[in-house]
């Protein structure tokens, strides 16, 4: 199927090759940049319309005509290697991720290295330069990262229940189980029938995508993703703490405390037993709180409060906290060098990302137009006319927008206002408990480090261990299988990539 | 004037049967004469050589460390690395096992399902009792694999699906159907077979509306009972379009189909689920691994090649028109 579609693409790059042969790779450049041409996925069912308002006021405050190429997020990096592959290359791209595409490209020489020209940019330069060096390839930055806030790790739970049965709020891993174990045998909903469980955990095993099973392991300390023991780097399934923690969460499958097809569950469904009174616990990205108390107020606008509780990071048997962080960003913005062929061009290209990066078309990309979507209200943005045409169609296209803010110094556009007072409270509560939860975040040493043997191989040698989690947890395998499995990682390749990954470490320290 | 019978592709020689035109045939007379003709194939050759032949191009990243960067052609070669690597690979023994045994399974339960469908239909002699079953044992056919997937995951789900409660109380046991490796083909084979056999029957229907019915009269009245007329006419009658069929199907064997069981795919049958096809997507698309997945696709393809003219000289071995 691949190649087939690959082998298409290829025909109509060829194709588009011969026809561009004549203008040789489109317009000479300017000598001073008029024009700026982006590459940007859409998560939205349809792109930003060309000649919307957001656009207009794009090119205002910029001053600079510019042209968004805008591709499906789905296909976005299948789109990425054939633009780069054909001859119409535009000078600014988002890239979503260090993927193996993008690292074999990147090192092939097809982007700009920005390691030391960022600074030189005020808007450009960022506070947060772990992050930075979290988005690099192996030291190298490639692009202007997409700031994310790191903190997002919650659990959330039904607070009716909760109270209910008496309950306080979970603060460390054994309060989750026990909490849990009542949500599963003291028939929280009070219909008098045994039919609820404790925890939701969808069909998600891939390691290290944030998944709750890599909260819980983190939080038992084993690490997010590679842990330093005993001075040098070793993946944090490789450690005690990681089998404890899977042994806990087996528990909790075992005495059915876990919905029993965690294994084949959608995620696309995880709301609905929580919703429907089935599943008691989601832990999960703290934003999920607003998506679930939204659930319920649109079931019941008037007594949809004190149905979603939520706490932050728990606390791990050994009685401290590991806080699950992300790496703090969602790719960046890459500058190809088959567009922006010098580095006075390359400069004049980075100025307009400054110019991006800057408050008013933060404001812009994040909030939309003020006066037609938002009006600030005590440093927030407050909705208004949600229903006009205008209105609307600035709310839409910003969700796209947005993907072009780096954000590389926090958050320069206004918090959104929620729509209740309960809401603001939940949001700010929410605010409040990632923030004091960062102070313990455990980072992933690894980030900044792409080793060879990883690009080649690395997603089918983590399918092992991710495999075999999921197959121990379902009483598939026993221990012993699990830690063979962990072996096999080992012997098929995951010792060079420990090697690689600790000797670039040991060379960037 | 009788047309010429075009005898290549490119149409550049007909048969020496064919009208020879005045002045010995040169290209450009010849050409002038039948100008029409030639016009009229001529969106068949821009067709195939444009979106069949063209993209074969594509195909050489197989042979190359292929960086999307350096584009098709400024990516080193490499030979036979890619291959090598992938026969090489820990998985590949499990990949050809998983996929051929879902290939002869399909091939051994589905495919003769679809004969024995056709010949019970084949049976019914009430001609409205006969046109209605048929249209109905189709319409599966029409459903995509996404809602064939959910369907089985609606039915066997975990302690709610009624296939699901039925079969556990049935066996007395607690199975997870849509996770226990023992069961993933079982259901992948069920899902072809409710999908896909009524469509199958069309082929053979229409071979068996061509059978001379006075054999059967004939067969009658030498007292040849139900079960005799169909062994010694019907199927007899069917078998050059069964041997075809055959070999077309066992051309497309290495296609176990990719939609059908990455749905199916999950952490816990994955061992027996990874097919060819899945492993492509996997590596390809999200591993951005690309001259390696081709060269995985093209040795899928090569086999199919081979199993196709390899089926063929067979059936033609055994005095059994082939395909070609």
């Amino acid at each position: 199927m691949i190649h087939r579609k690959l082998s298409l693409a290829a025909a109509v790059v060829t194709a588009t090759a011969l026809s561009l042969t004549a203008c040789s790779g489109g317009d000479a450049p300017a000598a001073d940049l008029t024009s700026v041409s982006i590459m940007a996925p859409f998560l939205e069912a349809q792109p930003p319309a060309a000649d919307g308002a957001v656009q207009k006021k794009l090119e205002e405050l910029t001053g600079k005509q510019v042209k968004i190429n805008w591709a499906p997020n789905a296909s976005y990096e299948d789109k990425t290697n054939i633009t780069l592959a054909g001859s119409d290359i535009p000078q600014v791209m988002v890239i979503q991720g260090k993927t193996p595409g993008f690292v074999k490209n990147a090192q092939a020489g097809a982007f700009w290295d920005l390691t030391d020209k960022l600074d030189k940019y005020p808007n450009l330069k960022t506070t947060f330069p772990d992050i930075q060096k979290n988005a690099s390839v192996n030291g190298k930055v490639y692009g202007v990262f997409r700031g994310r806030s790191p903190m997002r790790a919650a659990v959330m739970f039904r607070q009716d229940w909760l109270d209910k049965l008496g309950l306080q709020p979970p603060k460390t891993t054994e309060d989750l189980y026990k909490v849990a174990e009542a949500f599963t045998e003291q028939d929280p909903d009070g219909n008098g029938v045994n039919d609820t469980y404790g925890i939701t955990i969808p069909k998600w095993g891939a390691l290290g995508t944030n998944s709750p099973y890599d909260l819980i392991e983190e939080w038992y300390g084993a690490g997010n993703r590679w842990t330093e023991r005993d001075g040098k780097l070793i993946p944090s399934f490789e450690t005690d703490e990681f089998l404890e923690a899977d042994r806990f969460i087996k528990k909790m499958v075992d005495e059915k405390l876990i919905n029993p097809d965690f294994a084949t569950f959608d995620s696309t469904k995880w709301n609905e037993p929580f919703f429907n009174g089935k599943g008691g616990i989601i832990v999960d990205v703290d934003s999920r709180v607003s998506v679930l108390i939204n659930l319920f107020k649109q079931a019941d606008p008037t007594n949809f409060q004190n149905k979603v509780g939520f706490v932050g990071n728990l606390e791990g048997p050994d009685g401290k906290l590991h806080a699950h962080p992300t790496d703090g960003y969602s790719g960046f913005l890459a500058i190809p060098k088959a567009s922006v062929k010098s580095e006075p061009e390359l400069d004049k290209v980075l100025a307009f990302l400054n110019t991006v990066n800057g408050k008013d078309v933060a404001v812009l990309l994040n909030n939309g137009i003020e006066g037609v979507n938002f009006s600030v209200e005590a440093g927030k943005a407050a909705t208004i006319k949600p229903e006009t045409p205008e209105g609307k169609a600035v709310t839409t296209d910003i969700k796209s927008y947005a993907q072009l803010g780096m954000n590389v110094a926090g958050n320069e556009f206004y918090p959104v206002k929620q729509a209740s007072d309960y809401e603001q409270q939940v949001f700010d509560k929410r605010t409040d408990v990632m923030a004091q939860d960062l102070k313990s975040a455990v980072y992933n040493p690894a980030a900044p480090y792409v080793s060879a043997t990883y690009v080649a191989k690395g997603a089918q040698l983590d399918n092992i261990v991710a495999d075999a989690r999921i197959k121990y947890l379902a009483g598939q395998i026993d221990e012993q299988g699990l830690k063979d499995a962990i072996k096999l990682w080992d012997t098929s390749g995951g010792n060079k990539v420990k090697e690689e990954i600790n000797k670039l470490w040991q060379d960037n320290k | 004037m009788a047309a010429p019978v075009i005898d290549t592709l490119a149409g550049e020689r007909t048969r020496r049967t064919a009208p020879a035109p005045r002045n010995g045939g040169r290209f450009s007379v010849h050409f002038a004469h039948y100008k029409w003709l030639y016009l009229l194939l001529l969106p068949g050759v821009v067709y195939f050589a444009v979106f069949r032949y063209a993209p074969m191009y594509g195909v050489s990243i197989a042979f190359k460390d292929y960086v999307p960067f350096l584009g098709v052609n400024g990516s080193p070669w490499v030979g036979f690395r890619n291959f090598e690597d992938f026969f090489a690979n820990p998985d590949f023994p499990r990949l050809l096992g998983n996929t051929l045994i879902l290939a002869f399974l399909n091939l051994g339960v589905a495919f003769p399902l679809t004969i024995i469908l056709a010949l019970l239909l084949n049976e019914v002699r009430l001609s409205i009792l006969k046109r209605t079953v048929q249209t109905l044992v189709y319409i599966p056919h029409f459903l995509s694999w996404t809602i064939v997937a959910s369907l089985s995951f609606l039915l066997f789900a975990l302690d709610i699906g009624p296939l699901f409660q039925f079969l556990n109380n049935a066996m007395g046991t607690h199975v997870d159907f849509l996770s226990d490796p023992a069961w993933f083909r079982p259901l992948i084979v069920l899902q072809e077979i409710w999908k896909n056999t009524g469509w199958g029957t069309i082929i053979f229907l229409a071979a068996l509306s061509t059978v001379d019915q006075d054999q059967y009269e004939a067969a009658i009245i030498d007292g040849a009972g139900r079960f005799r007329r169909v062994w010694h006419i019907t199927l007899p009658a069917i078998r050059s379009t069964i041997i075809v069929m055959l070999i077309l199907a066992i051309g497309q064997m290495l296609n176990t189909g990719f939609e059908q069981i990455y749905l199916m795919t999950n952490a816990l049958n994955r061992e027996v689920a990874d097919v060819f096809d899945t492993y492509v997507y996997f590596v390809g698309i999200t591993q951005g691994a690309y001259s390696y997945s081709t060269a995985v696709g093209l040795f899928k393809s090569l086999v199919g090649i081979v199993l196709i003219f390899g089926t063929n000289w067979l059936a033609k071995r055994f005095n059994q028109s082939g395909l070609f």
